[in-house]
């Protein structure tokens, strides 16, 4: 039998096999870390339409999340407020602003502000607002602190992952109701520690679904 | 007061769906752009200007890299949230809306609650407000929002070929009435359908008073009232019977459905079940003896059924009254009535044994003449005042359509507007209406879609749905409801009423000012109050017909039976019966284009997308076409030769009174021997692409003298063959224990009589001694006897879900079937798909027939013996329902068999579907004993269904309109994943998140246990007899851990321990012992008698009274007697 491979070739064999697990170790780990909703939604911080400034108005101003997201509390979405709620003030402030144009237009037409949506979960997984914040649930632990956000940036990963850490583990992230939408605040176990937060958890029977059907219909 | 929305078209600057940067001028031109680029380069946005494109793009690379050009492809698209310019009161986005409104068919009405979601309307339901249905609706209701949204609905109004705006239309009609002012409308004639609607009823008076020679023609072709011409002969006034189920013992049916398909029905039914129910051994239970020809809803509960042809019903009426009230009047008529004189005599005894608390009930399609016998009996009962009650309406002025034919022929028509219905469709077929109507100079068609009536038709006006009209109607008892718009017309249709009031110039056209004057006149105090009171109940208080005394005249009688002549000659092969019948989901044919209603299967034929000609076994047996036998394998005889799963029936042309159709022939046991049912409503010609050539039309032979029945009829072969989807081919239980019945009196004996069937009585319990004795909310907590092979979950939830559905009062309406399609974004198939079995219905309703002959030996003709049970098609069976749909089990074995986890249980009891999840194994479907599982073979949602095998070279989208139906509450499904029942997820989900929120801001927290009553699933709010009860077994108050606990509860296939959490309650019949076909057990009860205890080895089961008499195989004294003497 004439020599075909060469002696080295012998080795080839265990250089593809390390080759390949080193290349499906990258692999793995780069879809790891780049393709989950951690890296590729946290920073999301489009450009809107109206450069509204929550800093400007939630802590400048001093206005309650509620004034514009008005039915947080009753319904599942929690509404970007219509025209009408941005004019109530802007007809008196700020009335000939061209960066509030898209809102003056939109009143007066009723066409509506093309808001880019941030925060987006899949078609076929429910959440639901009024759930939470009526039952110690902050904006902050979710969004961030909007209150600080010259420009809304998608804040956590809002994947499955990060909603079945606080509902496995609702004791470190609940709150004090009053204090659910003042996004400086704490949380009870940060301030009372984590017996505290249980104790909230036991009394107000929260019970977070970690079960399919709480959020898959 | 209704909320004014305003849905003008979306603007440019509405963006409706992801935005890509399609060039960099377009991404260069947005203002966000801009600033963008100010923010971040702002020596960069100085220079823009003047620089080529090269230099841009170095100066921007990177930016752009960043700022999400270079990675757009791996950016999620950009969506956006549309918020409303200005804000409306009340809405609240993400929660729906719910409006006061009501369907009108015919001479009645459905009161209905909207359910609108984003200013449209996705689902009705019964209005609670209305009493006498308690919030329950129809199976049509159900589906009526999907018409909503069809896209080949009349979208444009047409005159001869060419758009017609609005206002030329309306100048149209404004200008019809001056025309005909000026001669008193001679020479123009009106045909409109039935309308219940006060409105109207104001408007057609004052065209009868502008135009006194017009004529104003009515024409409805099924009836479901019965004939003025009755009660004017008997009682000498124009009244309508209102029946009190509710009140009867005893009740008699002439070949009337009044459970389905009469007026009233939801009503009837409901009482009718109140009378059904026996919920412990000391409770009353009513009995219901059925005379009729075909198979009905009605006829499946009775206790004693009579299969009599419907021309026959006239001297059977007259037997029976002459043995009640022993008048001499009715001898001539019951003459050569053939059948046992038994059944009349002890039925007649017991009526009179119950005199005040029975009921006789003709059928609406029966001549006057039947009526006024059922009027007569009922008043020699003494029922009048106690058990039907007559109520005083408006005598019917309106020319029948024939007179409207002679007008027409004699050209004394010039101007013909047709309102509604379909008349080149239905119309009788002597008259030969397509030809008639052409030979009109001016036809004004007004209506929803563009049928063949349009296609004859001069001018096509576009009629509004009534869910987007302002209109009235009144109920079966004459209440005053609200038909209210829920969204504008999405395709600026007009009403009928607003139609009218153009054509007599009135000021005031729109359809809420008619309807505002009409009621405040009705209802009398403020009127800005009545009125909102109005829409907010959805009814107006105190505006029932009234209910008068009435007096039967005796001569009126006698008249009216002298008049009518009974039916001679016997049915044979040669002289056949034909009954038209209205078909349960296509109605008169106006649904043909409903896609829900089209796949619905048929309750008693299980056949969908079609329409048969059914015969009786005899008769089937007569023409050769009895199917040849089964598979080896089956122990029963099938009831039709199946192919690859599809019915394959033989063709036949019918042919009556010289005309023919053509049409499958479909066996159907129970019908009377020769007597062919043929449904109406379908072959329609021009209907869209879901409802054209589905069956065929049986008004082609139907003439205005016999509507609905008609003797001197033969079938002849064609020699072809035809595919039905038909969706159950298991027509026996085959002596299981599926659906376990007993006679009441057994019940009252032994109440606990299910125990004494199927597996779990002959084998230790599943549950242990100890868990035997718990309750169901202790089972489910505490799992006894656990022992399986994986984890159970652990049931710690608040709730536990359950449900439990009554066999007994269940009637097969099919309501839930729809309902559930309505609530859960399930898709239609198609009829291809459905003959391979892949209807995606999450609950079905299987139907069984018993004859009692069933036994265990199956194949005994194959090796020389006596044929078996099941080797014959039942001529004369007893019926059973029960709707089964995912019985969430608690050890479910559906759960252990995913691959994926897609399904898992839920802490609550709920057996959960993650779609996204599942890979589309179908393992799972395999696993299940019920076989509720539903697979989505194709993107049903997205794919045409005549595509379906394209795949993905198919066409892609579903319309716009189409999917504005969708529930947004519910996931819509993709191809590739499972389905099934989820206790309607959504509906608890959202129950205990608003009761959670509720408590939390009221300052109770702690309170999260739902009350019961609160979260309904859609099956259990549509049923008109509350047999679905659903609720929280943790409470032991609530309404289904009171049902559970009967005793006549038991779970289907309970002996697999898959614990489901649906139970049934075992169905009874009530039988009159005295009776010639009176059987000590139900026949089911015999045929699993014989199945499994075959021989003699009963002496375990220890005595018990009523035992059915030692079986040695074949037929025992506890069959009925053979009653194929009956007439037929």
């Amino acid at each position: 039998m004439s020599k075909i491979f060469p002696k080295s070739a012998n080795s080839l064999p265990l250089q593809i096999i390390i080759y390949l697990v080193v290349l499906t170790g990258i692999a793995t780990a780069g879809v790891t870390y780049y393709m989950t909703p951690k890296y590729t939604r946290i920073g999301y911080a489009p450009v809107q339409p109206v450069p509204f400034s929550h800093e400007k108005h939630v802590s400048e101003l001093g206005m309650d999340c509620r004034f514009c997201h008005s039915n947080v509390e009753k319904s599942g979405h929690s509404n970007v407020p219509t025209s009408q709620t941005c004019m109530n003030c802007h007809n008196q402030i700020k009335t000939n602003s061209p960066l509030l144009a898209p809102v003056r237009e939109s009143y007066a037409s009723g066409d509506s502000v093309p808001w880019v949506w941030i925060h987006k979960t899949p078609d076929y997984a429910y959440f639901n607002h009024a759930a939470h914040v009526n039952r110690g649930v902050s904006c902050v632990e979710c969004h961030g602190k909007i209150n600080e956000m010259e420009v809304v940036a998608h804040n956590q990963s809002l994947s499955m992952a990060f909603c079945l850490e606080c509902h496995r583990n609702p004791e470190t992230r609940v709150r004090d109701p009053k204090d659910v939408y003042d996004l400086n605040s704490q949380t009870i176990a940060a301030k009372a520690g984590v017996e505290a937060g249980e104790k909230f958890v036991h009394d107000w029977k929260i019970k977070p679904p970690q079960s399919c059907s709480g959020c898959h219909r | 007061m209704k909320r004014k929305f305003d849905h003008s078209a979306p603007s440019e600057s509405a963006l409706t769906g992801p935005r890509y940067w399609r060039s960099l001028d377009e991404l260069t031109a947005t203002p966000g752009f801009q600033q963008h680029l100010a923010r971040e380069f702002p020596e960069g946005a100085s220079t823009l200007d003047g620089v080529d494109r090269r230099s841009f793009m170095k100066l921007m690379a990177a930016s752009f890299a960043l700022g999400g050009l270079g990675l757009a492809g791996c950016r999620r698209p950009e969506k956006n949230i549309l918020p409303f310019g200005k804000s409306i009161e009340g809405v609240i986005p993400g929660l729906p809306q719910y409006f006061a409104t009501a369907m009108p068919l015919r001479k009645s009405a459905i009161p209905l609650l909207a359910e609108t979601h984003q200013g449209r309307p996705t689902k009705l339901e019964g209005n609670p407000t209305y009493a006498p249905h308690g919030g329950a609706s129809s199976l049509l209701a159900q589906a009526s929002v999907l018409d909503l949204y069809d896209p080949e609905r009349a979208t444009v109004n047409t005159s001869k070929g060419d758009v017609l705006s609005a206002a030329a239309a309306n100048d149209l009609l404004a200008g019809v009435g001056k025309t005909y002012a000026a001669v008193q409308g001679a020479g123009l004639a009106f045909l409109a359908e039935q309308s219940s609607s006060p409105t109207r009823a104001r408007l057609v008076d004052q065209l009868r008073a502008k135009f006194p020679k017009a004529v104003w023609s009515e024409y409805e072709p099924v009836s479901d009232e019965p004939p003025a011409a009755a009660a004017r002969a008997v009682f000498g006034a124009a009244v309508k019977p209102i029946y009190r189920f509710a009140k009867a013992e005893r009740i008699v049916s002439l070949d009337a459905d009044f459970l389905s398909a009469e007026s009233g029905s939801l009503y009837y039914a409901r009482e009718f079940a109140k009378g059904r129910r026996v919920t412990k051994k000391e409770d009353p239970m009513n009995r219901l003896y059925v005379a009729e020809s075909a198979l009905t809803l009605t006829g499946s509960m009775a206790d004693h059924r009579l299969r009599l042809a419907s021309s026959h019903i006239y001297s059977f009426a007259a037997a029976l009254a002459g043995k009640i009230t022993g008048d001499a009047v009715y001898a001539r008529v019951a003459e050569g009535l053939d059948i046992k004189p038994e059944w009349i005599a002890e039925c007649a005894a017991d009526l009179a044994a119950h005199k005040g608390t029975s009921l006789v009930v003709a059928g609406a399609h029966q001549p006057a003449a039947v009526h006024a016998i059922a009027y007569a009996i009922n008043a020699s009962l003494g029922n009048i005042g106690r058990t039907v009650d007559f109520v005083e309406v408006a005598a019917d002025e309106s020319v029948s359509i024939s007179d409207l034919a002679k007008a027409i022929t004699a050209n004394s028509v010039k101007t013909l507007v047709v309102l509604g219905g379909n008349p080149a469709y239905n119309a009788p077929a002597e008259l030969n209406w397509p030809a008639l109507q052409k030979s009109v100079g001016e036809v004004i068609r007004f209506g929803y879609h563009s049928d063949e009536t349009s296609a004859l038709a001069g001018t096509h006006l576009a009629a509004a749905h009534y869910l987007e009209s302002w209109g009235d109607a009144r109920t079966a008892d004459g209440v005053v409801v609200p038909v209210q718009p829920m969204i504008l017309p999405l395709f600026g249709g007009i009403t009928e009423i607003e139609t009218l009031a153009r054509i007599l110039g009135l000021p005031k056209t729109d359809g809420y000012s008619l309807v505002f004057d009409t009621v405040t006149a009705l209802g009398g105090g403020d009127s800005a109050k009545t009125f909102r009171r109005f829409l907010h109940d959805g009814l107006l208080a105190n505006s029932a017909y009234p209910i008068v005394s009435v007096n039967l005249s005796g001569r009126g009688l006698a008249q009216v039976l002298g008049s009518v002549a009974p039916a001679v000659g016997a049915l044979s092969k040669a002289n056949l019966e034909v009954r038209f019948v209205t078909d349960h989901t296509m109605d008169d044919g106006r649904f043909a284009n409903n896609g829900w209603l089209q796949e619905c299967p048929d309750p008693i034929t299980k056949i969908s997308w079609d329409n048969a000609i059914l015969v009786s076994p005899r008769l089937g047996k007569e023409l050769g076409i009895e199917p040849k036998g089964s598979l080896i394998q089956v122990a029963r005889k099938e009831e039709a030769d199946f192919t690859q799963g599809a019915e394959n029936a033989h063709v036949f042309t019918l042919t009556v009174g010289g005309r023919t159709v053509r049409g499958p022939v479909h066996i159907q046991p129970g019908l009377s021997n020769y007597t062919a049912v043929v449904a109406l409503g379908y072959g329609r010609t021009k209907s869209g692409h879901v409802g054209t050539g589905a069956g065929f039309s049986a008004y082609a032979v139907r003439t205005a003298q016999a509507p609905a029945f008609v003797t001197g009829a033969t079938l002849v072969t064609t020699g072809t063959r035809m595919k039905l989807a038909n969706t159950q081919e298991h027509w026996s239980m085959e002596g299981r224990d599926l659906i376990r019945e007993a006679n009441y009196s057994e019940y009252k004996e032994n109440p606990d009589y299910v125990r004494e069937m199927g597996i779990e009585s002959h084998a230790p319990s599943n549950l242990g001694k100890v868990g035997e004795a718990m309750t169901p909310a202790q089972r489910a907590t505490e799992i006894p006897r656990g022992g399986s092979l994986y984890e159970t979950p652990k049931f710690d939830g608040v709730h536990q879900w359950g449900m439990s559905i009554d066999l007994n009062t269940c009637i097969g309406c099919n309501a839930c079937v729809v309902a559930c399609q309505a609530e859960n974004n399930i898709p239609i198939v198609g009829k291809d798909q459905v003959m391979r079995g892949r209807e995606m219905h999450w609950i079905r309703l299987d139907r069984y027939y018993s004859d009692g002959k069933a036994d265990g030996r199956a194949m005994a003709d194959l090796f020389g013996g006596e044929p078996s049970g099941n080797s014959i098609l039942p001529e004369d069976p007893q019926i059973s329902l029960q709707p089964i749909a995912c019985a969430q089990c608690e050890l479910a074995p559906c759960e252990i068999v995913c691959p994926v986890n897609a399904t898992v249980h839920d802490d609550e009891g709920l057996n959960t579907m993650a779609y996204n999840r599942c890979i589309g194994t179908r393992y799972c479907a395999n696993n299940c004993p019920y076989k509720v599982r539903r697979f989505n073979f194709f993107d049903y949602n997205l794919r045409p269904l005549d595509s379906l095998y394209l795949g993905q070279l198919a066409p892609k989208g579903m319309p716009e309109l189409v999917k504005m139906v969708k529930n947004p509450e519910v996931t819509v499904r993709m191809r590739g994943v499972m389905e099934k029942c989820t206790y309607c997820v959504q509906r608890i989900q959202n129950g205990k998140i608003q009761h959670k929120v509720k408590t939390a801001q009221a300052g109770r927290p702690s309170d999260v246990v739902v009350p019961d009553g609160v979260i309904k699933t859609a099956c259990q709010q549509v049923c008109p007899v509350e047999s679905i009860v659903f609720g929280n077994i943790l409470d032991p108050k609530s309404e289904v851990s009171v049902a559970k606990a009967r005793e006549q509860d038991y779970a289907l296939l309970g002996y697999l321990n898959i614990r489901p959490r649906t139970t049934y309650l075992g169905k009874l019949r009530n039988p009159n012992s005295k009776m010639p076909d009176y059987a000590a057990l139900p026949l089911s009860r015999i045929e699993y008698n014989n199945k499994n205890h075959s021989g003699d080895h009963s002496s375990s089961h220890g005595e018990k009274p009523e035992k059915p008499a030692k079986q040695s195989g074949g037929h025992s004294s506890v069959l009925p007697s053979n009653h194929s003497g009956g007439l037929s």
